[in-house]
């Protein structure tokens, strides 16, 4: 009954999609994290134009600074969606839904990077033991969570392994800081270390990847899941879907070095879920 | 070359002041441009650093120093209270939680930042101020290399303006200097062309008015004008001298046209009395040709000896006959005796300044010898050299005729008729008088190059 509920709630959005736009009533207002983009203009200002095209309404796009707060935004209602991390999505798991995950390489999937500067000696997680690390942001999964979780299978205490953390609230960050030498070591997004040595290969340069992690469910687009069955929220979810059947869209996408959307099952995020259970095993 | 030494001095005391100014202006810029700097960084990192946030005040150091190329920050290390470093610029250099006194060596505060000496950069230190409380310490270190680019490239154009300059004014002041000294330098040429009689300064050149210059050179025109006083007093005072000698002659030659007269009148009455006898009248006529060729002849001599300045003939053997036809009457006068000896005579040498040498040498020598003396002339070449030696018996010269003879100062007046004029003579002629005593004889030798 549901579930019918909800496809005709979504044939009804489909037909809705004019009159929608027609109305170009309250911006849609989606939120991102600087964890992911780095606050690129031109990314975030495509984006917007894409929505805003494929939605027929504006796209207030809302950044701030951490994971934490704009995943209080989401929940709160303050925003409509959010690209957030796979692991905030599993930490709010029953409050948030997918709406959409995006494709790198072919695959929603991606893996967390150990990074150390090119002048290391290091082997392995084990050999950074004492030294200084940078993580991006405590609710990132590859960021945070995969290094964290990987010292606790090691029998190692995460918050005594390292003489030294820090974190950069942005992957680009932890890049900045191992490259410059402020740390010794960071965890880092592979999707953002790849794509920035490609667009700034001079940066990822001074440093090297010294373990990665297994491919692991790709940051997604979420929504309230009490909200998911509105119109709004469905027709948002085909303009993201969609993206790369537009103009626009297709211009966002190359600049953000990703193939497009897809819909993906929570299962997606079982190897995250895996690596919160380790988490799990030392937290009170 | 005072003046000289005394341009570079002052150049280099005008240069030393321009890069003090310099210096100043330049250390008032980068202590406004490091205050400006420090500021911007305290507000920005105040808040970071009182939190102990190392990736933003990394991330605040990062932006400030990769703003643009070139910038004067080129290190910069923030450090808690405990002068913890948070983080800098190049964190290799400064790593996370190492101690800031590490590199603040050499570090200048801020209120008393100098861009002195010739190092690129500077490092200042300065306290970190958040919402009135001291956080934290900031040091930086600026490029100043530009600044320190600009002193030495306006030293080095001091020094080359300077050295223009210096040259410049050096020329001037050659210039200057010669055009005062102009006149000086004029005297000097006259009297240089003119050693024997220097000549005046022309009144076109005369220097105007009454400076030092104007009287040195009036000075000098009176000084050429006494010379040539003197010079032309020096000359009446020779030809005075020869006219004596002349005078002391004429008597005795007065004698020698005389005393032959009364024989010669002696003659005529003879030849008037006895006309009618032809051998009377041979024998007188003969006498008679005798007589007049004698007066003829120390007619022609005193007439030779006067004519002094105008014949050219060149020194001969009569010469010395001639004379000794001029001193006979004097020496037979004083009943002296007279040696002659006179060899054979080949020379160049003009005859008048010879005879008047000879005549007065032998008149003094007379005069010296005094009643029944002894004379002596003796005549020859010696080595390219005609050499003429006049003794007498006389009690040698005195003092003051030797100087007259032979030395060089000025005329003295005294006895000893024309010693003077022997000594120019023979000065002119290019020769050397010298002085002996030897067995009870004056001995006067001349030698004259011939």
């Amino acid at each position: 009954m549901l579930n019918r509920r909800r496809v005709l709630i979504g044939a009804g959005a489909l037909t809705l999609l004019p009159t929608l736009s027609a109305h170009a009533m309250v911006p849609f207002r989606l939120g991102l994290t600087p964890v992911f983009l780095d606050n690129d203009a031109e990314v975030i200002s495509r984006m917007r134009a894409a929505f805003s095209e494929a939605l027929g309404v504006d796209v207030k796009l809302e950044q701030r600074r951490t994971y934490e707060e704009v995943t209080a935004l989401l929940l709160e209602g303050s925003i409509d969606a959010a690209w957030l991390c796979g692991y905030p999505y599993l930490q709010h798991k029953e409050a948030l839904s997918l709406m959409a995950v995006p494709v790198w390489n072919g695959r929603p999937l991606y893996q967390s990077y150990l990074i150390v500067g090119t002048d290391s000696t290091a082997k392995g997680l084990a050999d950074l033991r004492g030294g200084t690390h940078a993580y991006s942001d405590p609710n990132s999964n590859s960021g945070y969570l995969v290094t964290v979780s990987d010292l606790v299978r090691m029998g190692e205490r995460p918050e005594t392994f390292f003489g030294r953390t820090i974190f950069t609230y942005g992957h680009r960050n932890v890049v900045r800081a191992v490259a410059g030498g402020l740390m010794q070591s960071g965890s880092v997004d592979g999707y953002v270390w790849e794509a920035l040595a490609k667009t700034e290969p001079a940066l990822t340069a001074r440093t090297k990847v010294l373990t990665r992690s297994e491919w692991l469910g790709f940051p997604p687009f979420c929504g309230r899941s009490d909200q998911m069955g509105t119109p709004r929220m469905q027709a948002m979810q085909q303009a993201i879907l969609g993206l790369d059947k537009t103009e626009k869209g297709r211009a966002a996408l190359s600049l953000l070095q990703l193939d497009g959307m897809t819909k993906a099952a929570p299962s997606l995020f079982d190897g995250i879920a895996a690596r919160m259970r380790i988490m799990e095993t030392v937290r009170p | 070359m005072f003046t000289a030494a005394l341009m570079i001095l002052v150049g280099f005391l005008a240069s030393q002041q321009v890069l003090a100014a310099l210096r100043q202006v330049q250390d008032a810029r980068i202590r406004e441009l490091a205050q400006l700097q420090i500021e911007a960084l305290s507000v920005a990192l105040g808040p970071l650093v009182s939190r102990n946030d190392i990736w933003g005040v990394y991330d605040t150091l990062d932006r400030a120093s990769g703003q643009n190329e070139g910038q004067r920050l080129v290190f910069a290390a923030v450090a808690n209270a405990g002068g913890a470093v948070l983080a800098a610029t190049n964190p290799r250099r400064a790593p996370v939680d190492s101690n800031i006194a590490a590199l603040t060596k050499g570090a200048q505060a801020l209120d008393a930042l100098s861009v002195a000496g010739k190092t690129a950069e500077i490092k200042v230190l300065a306290p970190l101020v958040y919402q009135g409380r001291e956080v934290g310490q900031i040091l930086t270190e600026m490029d100043v290399s530009d600044l320190v680019a600009a002193r030495r490239r306006v030293s080095r154009w001091l020094l080359i303006g300077n050295a223009v300059a210096t040259f410049l004014l050096a020329i001037l002041g050659y210039l200057v200097m010669r055009r005062i000294l102009m006149p000086v330098t004029r005297v000097v040429e006259r009297m240089r062309e003119s050693a024997d009689a220097p000549e005046p300064i022309a009144p076109s050149d005369m220097p105007a008015g009454d400076s030092e210059m104007a009287q040195l050179a009036r000075s000098y025109n009176s000084m050429v004008g006494a010379i040539g006083a003197k010079a032309e007093a020096d000359r009446r005072l020779a030809e005075r001298e020869r006219f004596v000698s002349l005078g002391r002659l004429s008597s005795s030659l007065a004698h020698e046209i005389n005393n032959p007269l009364g024989g010669l009148l002696n003659a005529v009455d003879t030849v008037q009395k006895y006309a009618d006898r032809p051998d009377v009248v041979r024998e007188s006529a003969d006498l008679l040709r005798r007589g007049l060729g004698h007066m003829r002849d120390v007619a022609r001599a005193t007439l030779d000896l006067n004519r002094l300045d105008h014949t050219g003939a060149v020194l001969a053997a009569e010469d010395f006959h001639d004379l000794k036809l001029l001193i006979e009457p004097e020496i037979s006068r004083q009943q002296q005796r007279l040696g002659w000896e006179v060899g054979k005579i080949t020379c160049t040498l003009p005859a008048a300044p010879v005879r008047q040498i000879a005549l007065n040498l032998l008149l003094n020598a007379s005069e010296a010898a005094g009643r029944e003396g002894r004379v002596s002339l003796k005549a020859g070449h010696s080595g390219g050299r005609l050499c003429l030696e006049i003794a007498d018996s006389g009690p040698g010269l005195s003092k003051s005729a030797c100087a007259r003879l032979l030395g060089t100062e000025a005329a003295v007046t005294g006895s000893g008729v024309g010693l003077r004029l022997v000594r120019d003579l023979v000065n002119q002629l290019k020769g050397c008088v010298s002085f002996d005593r030897a067995g009870g004889e004056t001995i006067i030798r001349v030698e004259l190059p011939c």
